[in-house]
């Protein structure tokens, strides 16, 4: 796969990203300047409006909130900032680490195709997922994750958009295509036309490596004999298992490049260099956002109300809850290892303790949860099983209220999507 | 920024990313959120052929557009014509009809076919045909001798799956618009639309909007339409209802037959995913999330060229019908209830001349007339959407030629338009780029 490296500079202050393509890439995708969090600066007007071309205009960026008092955020947070971006280095290193044990499981499985091999795989996917969803407490700000998360990590997904599915054995790109695949082009077709077509990333390999998960009892039971060279489609899925299984292992090296100490133009250098509240406010929307938004509303209310395993966050492996206890110590880690914690207390110990307390409890409530997720969804609406599910809901709603005083009590604007 | 670039009133956010138009309004109520959410998820959901082992989620078809709403509104966004002119279509599609009134005084279904096209079925079924759309470009000047060029499209349809098109076959193309601001515009008084509307011209300003006279499936009764391109739904609820049927094949309490025509029997031999397949409980979390998207706050709203802009907007006529400011009433759902907010539309009918026209009568609306469309979002559709086509069915390649496109009530502006100079031109499309 083509190595990019994207630079980023300020425009007022918002981080623009540009990327280069270092080798010419097969087919590269242009992507869009995102950033969900992207605020209106309300005295900087005019950035951007006035450009030319077709690009709706760049706005500009910022959680600073303004006070009439100088002095009332006279603080400084530059070790809460340093530890913050080691902490985020650290955690796309080690995710980027499991990814590459897991890309040798599977090289081993495709080598010598049998339910031993296919087993270690299967294995190692679980053991590298808790590190990466330790890197969810750092999205929903315009980090570098952002323009790239959709091909790491997009669910629910289409299966028949890759292989195929129960009632359709000659459904997906590996049964129908004949293009040659690889990773950039599986990309390239990534969500284009709906956002379920999802042909990259860790769900794709959850599917690959385990198929449908048609049981109430247990995960997927994908055959090792998909993968014997030469028979059916084989050859096909076993390229896209190798593609999308080098591109995942390459976007996270990418990532970890982006946070890595001096590498001249990457995302940390700027990070650095922000305003601190600027970068404390990325700080404390990624964790907010997740608390109080993805996790608790995509991934347990809609589960819950739909009913549909469909709506299981990791369903083909079973392996949701293990999700839900890494997101959440995600934002646990940014507390206390970026810091966080005594700056707050510093500040407002009633805060502080506040959410040391709402962190605590929202351990407790997403512990209880039961597992496998998909038998909680299956469960009467009176069920205990359900009553804990919703119990673990209002902890995350608690935790992402808390997390606000933390942004007032640091003076950064906090923005939930849906409330 | 100035209170006018608060372009939602209390639902504008002010994001300008590729997930703008995908947030929930921020003064909607917490016990919202979960409903919105679900919502979102019922709008993304890919439905799929019965029976299938997701009870929820089944009853595609048989006769469909696209699987999902989001395949057409992706990103919550705007649909665009097919780059290579043919069809089955992403984002955009065919309504039919022939001349003469249907039921309800609507369009009159074309017989073996029905009132839509729909370029995918499921197996067993054959599609009812595929789209066709070939250009042919129009060369034109500015005042000042700038040329510029348009593109015209013509519309046919192929491999007709039930027999001969008739002679008289009347298409209509729309794509999808933006899903922004929808509640607000549900919650504008009736009255207030009345009260706008000028059908004679009373005033003698060559505007003459009018409203439609549509039928509402919920109550079994007529009202005046505001949805759609041709204000063919008086609500949300039936517009989603309507859409559920035509675009993806799901009956519901509204729309309770399958979408198959009479002479279509392989259609209606096909197993169903219950009676209805899309239940009251989804339509109406459905109808919440549809009309409780947060709108995008308007970008640099205070630098010169867009001030210029917003003055010209107003100086050349474009705010007679794209009126920049409504206020909403009283709705169920408070937070878009008593608003004042900038949507750029007064939600009438207006005769856009021969050039725009789709020549497909759809209640009331005559085969000249168009819905004013709300302006709001299109700066951030390149962002999101990743085009910058407009208009009805995509057919003008950005704001200018849009703004060309425009003919009958809109003439004179249009010409006001072409014959004001560049930095004129630049800056009237800098005003709407930022909205």
């Amino acid at each position: 796969m083509a190595k990019t490296l994207k630079t980023w500079t300020a425009v007022g202050i918002a981080l623009v990203g540009t990327t280069q393509i270092l080798e010419a890439a097969p087919s590269a995708r242009v992507i869009l300047p995102h950033n969900p969090a992207f605020i209106l600066s309300d005295g900087e007007g005019g950035e951007g409006a006035s450009e030319g071309g077709e690009g709706g205009g760049q706005a500009v960026s910022s959680y600073k909130l303004d006070s009439t008092d100088p002095t009332a955020f006279a603080f400084d947070a530059k070790p809460q900032i340093e530890a913050y971006a080691t902490l985020v280095h650290q955690s796309y290193a080690d995710a980027a680490t499991g990814a590459d044990k897991m890309a040798a499981a599977i090289d081993a499985l495709l080598d010598k195709p049998l339910p031993e091999t296919l087993a270690a795989a299967r294995a190692a996917w679980v053991a590298a997922r808790p590190a990466y969803l330790e890197t969810e407490a750092y999205r929903f700000y315009d980090g570098p994750i952002e323009a790239i998360e959709g091909d790491i990590n997009s669910w629910p997904m289409n299966e028949a958009y890759i292989d195929y599915v129960e009632g359709n054995p000659k459904a997906g790109i590996i049964n129908n295509g004949t293009e040659t695949i690889t990773g950039a082009g599986l990309a390239a077709i990534n969500q284009k036309s709906d956002e379920a077509d999802v042909t990259t990333g860790w769900h794709a390999i959850e599917f690959l490596l385990w198929g449908q998960d048609l049981s109430t009892t247990g995960p997927g039971n994908r055959p090792s004999t998909d993968y014997i060279a030469g028979e059916g489609n084989n050859d096909r899925r076993r390229a896209y298992l190798k593609a999308v299984t080098e591109k995942l292992v390459g976007d996270l090296q990418s990532l970890e490049q982006q946070w890595a100490p001096s590498v001249a133009g990457n995302y940390r250098e700027v990070f650095e260099k922000l305003d601190q509240r600027e970068a404390l406010g990325r700080m404390v929307n990624g964790m907010a956002i997740l608390a109080g938004f993805e996790f608790m509303s995509e991934r347990l209310g809609v589960a819950l109300d739909s009913g549909d395993q469909e709506d299981e966050h990791s369903c083909f492996s079973d392996t949701t809850k293990q999700d839900f206890v890494h997101d959440l110590a995600g934002i646990k880690r940014v507390w206390e290892e970026a810091k966080l914690a005594g700056l707050v207390k510093s500040r407002n110990a009633a805060v502080a303790s506040e959410v040391d307390g709402l962190l605590v409890d929202a351990e407790a409530k997403i512990g209880a949860l039961g597992d496998p997720w998909d038998a909680v969804l299956r469960a009467d609406a009176a069920s205990s099983e359900r009553k804990a599910a919703e119990e673990a809901m209002a902890s995350l709603q608690a935790l992402a209220d808390g997390l606000k005083k933390v942004g007032s009590t640091l003076g950064v604007l906090v923005l939930i999507p849906t409330e | 920024m100035p209170v006018t670039a608060a372009l939602g009133g209390a639902t504008t956010r002010p994001i300008a990313a590729q997930n703008a138009f995908s947030f929930a309004a921020p003064n909607a109520p917490r016990e919202h959120q979960r409903i919105f959410s679900f919502g979102n998820r019922l709008f993304n959901t890919n439905w799929v052929m019965a029976p299938a082992s997701v009870k929820a989620f089944d009853g595609l078809g048989p006769l469909f557009n696209r699987v999902s709403c989001s395949g057409c509104h992706t990103k919550d966004g705007r649909g665009q014509p097919p780059a290579d002119g043919h069809g089955p279509m992403e984002s955009m599609l065919l309504r039919i009809s022939v001349p003469g009134e249907g039921p309800h005084g609507g369009p009159r279904p074309v017989p073996g076919y029905g009132d839509q096209l729909s370029e995918r079925s499921n197996h067993d079924v054959a599609t009812e045909g595929v789209a066709r759309i070939t250009y042919t470009e129009i060369a034109g000047y500015y005042g000042d001798g700038e040329a510029f060029s348009l593109r015209k499209p013509d519309y046919a349809i192929e491999q007709p799956g039930y027999g001969p098109l008739p002679a008289d076959l009347l298409i209509s193309p729309r794509v999808a618009p933006q899903m922004i601001g929808l509640g607000l515009l549900e919650a504008v008084p009736d009255a207030t639309l009345t009260a706008l509307a000028d059908p004679g011209d009373a005033d003698g300003d060559g505007i003459s909007g009018r409203t439609n006279r549509v039928w509402n499936a919920e109550t079994q009764a007529p009202a005046i339409g505001r949805f759609g391109w041709k204000a063919g739904q008086p609500t949300l609820r039936n517009q989603n209802a309507g859409a559920a049927l035509g675009d993806i094949g799901l009956t519901s309490s509204l729309r309770s037959a399958e979408n198959c025509d009479a002479a279509q029997a392989a259609c209606a031999a096909q197993f169903n995913g219950g009676a209805p397949e899309l239940t009251d409980v989804f339509l109406d979390k459905l109808t919440l999330y549809s009309a409780t998207l947060s709108v995008p706050a308007q970008r640099g709203a205070d630098s010169p060229a867009v001030m210029e802009g917003a003055a010209l907007f107003r100086g050349l006529g474009c705010s007679s019908c794209h009126m920049p400011t409504l206020q909403s009433g009283g709705h169920p759902l408070p937070e878009v209830s008593h608003q004042t907010f900038h949507p750029y539309t007064d939600l009438l009918l207006h005769d856009m001349g021969e050039g725009l026209a789709d020549n497909r009568p759809d209640f009331a609306a005559s085969g000249l007339e168009w819905r004013t469309p709300p302006l709001w979002g299109l700066g951030l559709v390149p962002q999101v959407n990743g085009h910058g086509f407009l208009l009805h069915d995509g057919r003008a390649r950005g704001f200018a030629e849009a703004i060309l496109w425009h003919g009958g009530e809109a003439e004179t502006a249009r010409e006001a338009f072409r014959n004001t100079s560049k930095d004129q031109r630049d800056a009237l499309i800098a005003f709407l780029k930022s909205l």
